[in-house]
């Protein structure tokens, strides 16, 4: 689409009843939707530039200049191992954890398990993957990319505590996630499908046929001895045997269906998962040792004629899963699902029907071109509207980032950012349920999670570089309205600051307590 | 709808009415007992406290059956001696780390539930504790606990922040949802984090004008709520709390939780659900016998609960404390002297309301052919109907349905935990 034919389009909009937007106000709604918030200055130098030109150029990420991120990401060694690494640390860990285990049961000295050092060491690799997330919305100059890379990250979540989850889930995000998250969806469905992480979290990589079994291999010779030798009695042998996969597992095939492509009113049946679930089987993944990979097992693939969505699935292997998720990538149902979740995202809580189906249509007419998609909200109507200017609440992470990105704290690798936002309710990767954390207000404001939210802005104001200490405090006061909220600070807020300044004289006091009470009250918990 | 329906019930049943709907209180199921409820923050409302016990706890260690020859012959290392048993009823017996609980079985105030567990085979920690804490075995994407659920159907009792409170640093999967649920880490440190008083009741006032310009929204309402939560505990003056006389809470976290917990119910501020973590369970090596890993887990958490129990007193005539875990362990023991992941297990519960002094639920026995998969202890009791039980005849619920969809658990199905 030409930029002409977008500004006039945004010129309309900005023109619809009820929305009178400033070019200030439309950049700093921009900022708060397809960004992690303003930077002070930044609300206004995007309106200069034009909204529309601005929404373009971060839909076309590629070509936004990043100079800061890759000196950031350098400091995050994570980045530097690749599966295999963290899968050949992971099983030392475990290891060595064991034998210390061992160890202090056999002395009866627990106090030794805390020399557990491989496994801290892992935990805290672990750890970069959430500080990095954060580092990057803040820093970042491709904003959009960095809130689809999250967006996509929690519709297609993978809780990092779970077992083989520990190790796989950095290649899935930088791997599987990141490079798609601007493409089509197909792809990336076709992509988390195909994922280790994605096989282990929801278990299709021990789903098999009924009654399949993995071709006989004979195990070497020395092996063979001690198997077979004194040191394993048959229990143990039975045992073994017990804990092989012995049949489907349906977790995939529902959550394929019911999160990640129809939606819970998809209109599928209980016999749809299971023919879903026949179609996976033996989509699985190597052993750690061998770099956790994806394998297609034929002798675990179920070769029945499996019926469908009114397709019929004849014995092909793998292309059998590949043919379904591109038919459910491109099913009404899920373009319908994904683009209401995006609108959630980007609109409103509960988004008005005009911006969804514009979204599809952009959808049908482009294949599932996510920019397109993308695009059809931006410029729908409702995403301007003045019902949806600031009514959204922050997410926990939005609230942490978009604070970090007003005061001008420059994020580190120490987990103190991660922290504060899992203190807040939202650990990052940590979400056990595949269907991620959720998007609407009433997941998030609850008593508690207020008070945190007030105690971490205290925290942060302390760190504020971008309110310097001065005197006035109407003045001080007016800066941080500027600065903080691009000038749209309530009447009541101001009065109330103002109030608690009168009999603070020492200037550094009143700007951490004007910034905190900022940071912490009902104007910047919106967006 | 969302946005107004907590300030909505906080309004109170007449709002319901007026607007031509059936106030929840009014459609009672089967289950409630038509006894009028107290007031949320008297002192003889019911409470519900759970302990889960992460990493799937050995319950054949826990509560012993000593009278079953197969028990002995498959723990050769980590069987419990007879001769150290202390004995329920001839055929089960508690481990000795919980010998402290014993008055409260003879006094009938304390009974164990054996062979009781989830439907679903799963001896994944994640998975099985996953379904115990939404309540629906075998379905993953569940977005709420079951514990938010009660919360979010029967609300009679809204009206109070404290009303259901896991106590850790986040909220647990049991408590996740709609209906408002505190997490609290440290009774003592809830509120704003401000060294000296004076300045934390001044920020404490500033913030609350700040959110009382914030209009009616969610945002307000939760608000109001937390302010009134933190001047609640500020009255009940956590940092002054002394339990009864003569009670000592064992050290480290668990009785540090109770502590607090008995704290929270003395305070009368409207606890109806706490909910707790106690981990270290996960007795895959060297668990010990009579002694060793597992009995010194045992005794922290006996030594723990007899002294919650003390330290209320009379107060437990209508709380309910509950333990629970994601399944039990193997009948067999392994090579490395421990147990590995197996199906059912055993939970305790105590208090007032508890129809004590038994091992309730039907044993499967130890034999081959008896247990589940050839290895482990059957599942004969599904803890949802545990569960449901204690929700229905202790908290008064009105629709178990809604809190386990897909199953409702049937009054005929019910063990006869609670007290008729």
């Amino acid at each position: 689409m030409p930029l002409s034919l977008i500004a006039t389009l945004c010129l309309l909009t900005t023109q619809a009843p009820g929305a009178s937007l400033t070019p200030r106000d439309s950049a700093f709604h921009a900022l708060n939707r397809l960004a992690y918030g303003a930077r002070p200055g930044e609300a206004d130098s995007i309106a200069r530039l034009g909204v529309m030109r601005w929404i373009e150029q971060q839909l076309d990420a590629d070509h936004v200049p990043d100079p800061r991120i890759a000196e950031h990401e350098r400091q995050f060694k994570i980045l530097d191992y690749d599966r295999a690494d963290l899968a050949g640390r992971y099983r030392d860990a475990t290891r060595e954890r064991q034998r210390l285990q061992r160890e202090a049961a056999a002395t009866g000295d627990s106090t030794r398990m805390r020399d557990a050092r491989p496994m801290q060491e892992f935990r805290e690799l672990g750890g970069q993957l959430q500080q990095l997330a954060i580092v990057r919305a803040a820093v970042s100059e491709r904003q959009l990319r960095e809130v689809m890379v999250d967006f996509w990250t929690n519709h297609f979540n993978v809780f990092v505590g779970k077992g083989a989850d520990r190790f796989l889930l950095p290649s899935y995000i930088e791997e599987t996630i990141r490079p798609r998250a601007f493409g089509r969806f197909e792809d990336l469905l076709i992509a988390t499908a195909e994922s280790p992480a994605m096989l282990f979290y929801l278990d299709n990589a021990q789903s098999v046929a009924p009654g399949s079994r993995p071709p006989a291999q004979r195990p070497p010779a020395f092996l063979l001895r001690r198997r077979f030798g004194m040191n394993e009695m048959p229990e143990e042998r039975r045992q073994r045997e017990q804990r092989r996969p012995t049949g489907i597992n349906e977790n995939y095939a529902r959550e394929l269906l019911e999160l990640h492509t129809l939606g819970v009113d998809g209109g599928y049946t209980q016999q749809d998962i299971i023919e879903v679930a026949r179609i996976f089987t033996g989509w699985s993944i190597e052993p750690p040792e061998r770099g956790s990979g994806f394998v297609f097992r034929d002798w675990a693939h179920d070769h029945g004629t499996k019926h469908v969505f009114g397709l019929t699935f004849r014995d092909d292997g793998k292309d059998e899963g590949i043919k379904l998720l591109k038919f459910l990538a491109n099913e009404h149902a899920t373009m319908h699902h994904v683009s209401a979740k995006l609108c959630a995202r980007f609109v409103a809580d509960e988004p008005p029907d005009g911006c969804v189906d514009a979204a599809v249509t952009a959808w049908q007419q482009t294949h599932g071109d996510i920019r397109a998609v993308l695009r059809a909200i931006f410029t729908s109507p409702d995403f301007w509207s003045a019902q949806a200017v600031r009514s959204k609440v922050k997410t926990p992470f939005e609230f942490v980032v978009s604070a970090v990105r007003a005061t001008g704290v420059e994020p580190d690798d120490t987990p103190r950012l991660a922290q504060l936002v899992a203190r807040l309710g939202e650990p990052l990767y940590q979400q056990p349920a595949p269907t991620g954390y959720a998007e609407t207000e009433e997941h998030w404001v609850n008593s508690g999670a207020l008070l945190a939210r007030m105690n971490a802005a205290m925290m942060l104001a302390k760190d504020c570089s971008s309110i310097p200490a001065i005197d006035d405090h109407a003045q001080l006061v007016e800066m941080i309205n500027q600065q903080l909220l691009a000038g749209t600070m309530s009447a009541h807020t101001r009065t109330v600051i103002l109030e608690q300044l009168t009999d603070i004289h020492d200037p550094e006091q009143a700007r951490v307590m004007a910034v905190g009470l900022a940071l912490g009250g009902p104007d910047f918990q919106r967006q | 709808m969302s946005i107004s329906r907590r300030v909505f019930v906080k309004n109170g049943g007449l709002a319901l009415v007026s607007l031509g709907l059936d106030p929840l209180f009014l459609a009672r199921s089967v289950f409630a007992r038509y006894r009028p409820l107290p007031p949320p923050t008297a002192s003889d409302r019911p409470i519900l406290v759970c302990l889960f016990q992460r990493g799937a706890v050995d319950g054949l260690n826990m509560i012993v059956p000593h009278g079953e020859p197969a028990y002995y012959q498959e723990r050769p290392r980590i069987a419990v001696p007879a001769g150290d048993v202390v004995d329920l009823d001839g055929h089960f017996g508690l481990h000795p780390s919980l010998a402290p609980l014993k008055e409260l079985w003879d006094n009938k105030s304390l009974a164990a539930i054996h062979a009781i567990g989830s439907p679903d085979a799963t001896r994944s920690h994640f998975d099985a504790q996953d379904y115990m804490e939404t309540g629906t075995p075998g379905v993953k994407s569940t977005g709420d606990g079951w514990m938010n659920r009660y919360c979010q159907h029967d609300r009679e009792h809204a009206d109070t922040p404290f009303r259901a409170v896991a106590f850790g640093p986040q909220l647990p999967r049991i408590l996740a949802g709609s209906a408002p649920s505190l997490a609290i880490d440290d009774l003592q440190a809830f509120g704003l984090r401000v060294p000296q008083e004076a300045a934390r009741d001044r920020l404490t006032r500033a913030f609350e004008e700040l959110y009382d310009g914030a209009g009616t929204g969610l945002l307000a309402s939760s608000s109001r709520e937390g302010f009134e939560a933190v001047q609640m505990l500020k009255r009940a003056d956590p940092t002054q709390y002394r339990p009864a006389a003569g009670v000592e809470y064992p050290p480290g976290r668990l009785g540090k939780t109770l502590l607090q917990i008995a704290q929270l119910i003395k305070a009368d501020v409207g606890l109806e659900i706490a909910f707790a973590d106690c981990s270290g369970w996960d007795t895959h090596v060297n668990q010990g016998s009579s002694d060793g890993q597992l009995a010194a887990r045992l005794r922290e958490l006996g030594l723990a609960l007899a002294a919650f129990n003390r330290d209320l007193g009379e107060r437990m005539h209508n709380v309910v404390v509950l333990t629970m875990s994601e399944f039990g362990r193997t009948i067999r023991e392994n090579g490395n002297s421990g147990t590995d992941h197996g199906h059912a297990t055993a939970m305790l519960a105590l208090g007032g309301p508890v129809n004590g002094g038994r091992v309730l639920g039907k044993w499967p026995g130890l034999g081959v052919e008896q247990r589940f998969e050839g290895r482990d202890v059957a599942v004969t009791t599904d803890f949802r109907d545990l569960f449901g039980e204690i929700l229905a005849r202790h908290l008064s619920a009105t629709d178990l349905g809604t809190v386990f969809p897909g199953y409702t658990p049937s009054p005929d199905r019910f063990l006869g935990a609670i007290r008729g």
